[in-house]
């Protein structure tokens, strides 16, 4: 080995596991945080709950930069093109179902789980396209590390 | 891109992890870069010839 200094080694799988998990407790202490003190009604409560979900956001946003800047380039690679490719994919699929269901909407009867108010129905069809992108980002994701292998 | 990586990293004895510490990348992207499946930044490139004392051109070539 030479004696150059020693760059300093990337986030492994180890640190990922640890934004990941930390995201989830922040967002679990934004919703209790939420649920106690914007548990009223009117503009106040609103305003708390959105509150406490920017500031999730903004250390859970905070928190992933500091992980992109410690992965390799290799790895963020394979982020981008997954986000790409794979969220974008995922993406058009999920459209496939919104717009089967819009420009048809007379003729569906949605599962009563989706929610009946319009606000339940937005909710839900902003989780189905996240949930269709995730899935197709974890695809695109593996597939371009079992290519690169 | 074809490159040498391998082939120099045997000479020196090395495993894909302690080119990797050298290189601060990690031991999946040493072996992508290694089966010409990745090919690396410039900043990258970079660093492996001055890791392995060469030029960039005697590591990388083109198809």
């Amino acid at each position: 080995m030479n004696d150059l200094s020693r760059p300093r080694r990337p986030h492994g799988p180890g640190v990922y596991l640890l934004v990941m998990g930390g995201s989830l407790v922040l967002g679990g202490l934004a919703g209790a945080g939420s649920a106690f003190l914007g548990d009223q009604p009117g503009p106040v409560g609103t305003a708390v709950t959105a509150a406490f979900v920017t500031a999730a956001m903004a250390v859970g946003f905070t928190a992933c930069l500091w992980w992109w800047r410690g992965i390799d380039e290799a790895a963020r690679e394979a982020h981008k093109w997954a986000w790409w490719w794979g969220g974008s994919g995922g993406m058009a699929v999920g459209s496939i179902l919104l717009l089967t269901l819009m420009l048809r909407a007379e003729e569906q009867s949605l599962p009563a789980k989706l929610g009946s108010t319009p606000a339940d129905i937005f909710v839900s069809g902003m989780t189905c396209i996240l949930l269709f992108q995730l899935a197709g980002y974890s695809l695109a994701w593996a597939g371009w590390w079992l290519k690169h292998r | 891109m074809n490159n040498r990586l391998k082939v120099l990293r045997a000479e020196r004895d090395w495993s894909q992890a302690e080119l990797a510490d050298q290189l601060g990348v990690s031991r999946q992207t040493v072996n992508a870069l290694e089966t010409g499946r990745y090919d690396p930044s410039l900043p990258l490139a970079f660093k492996i010839a001055r890791v392995f004392g060469q030029p960039i051109e005697s590591i990388f070539t083109e198809d």
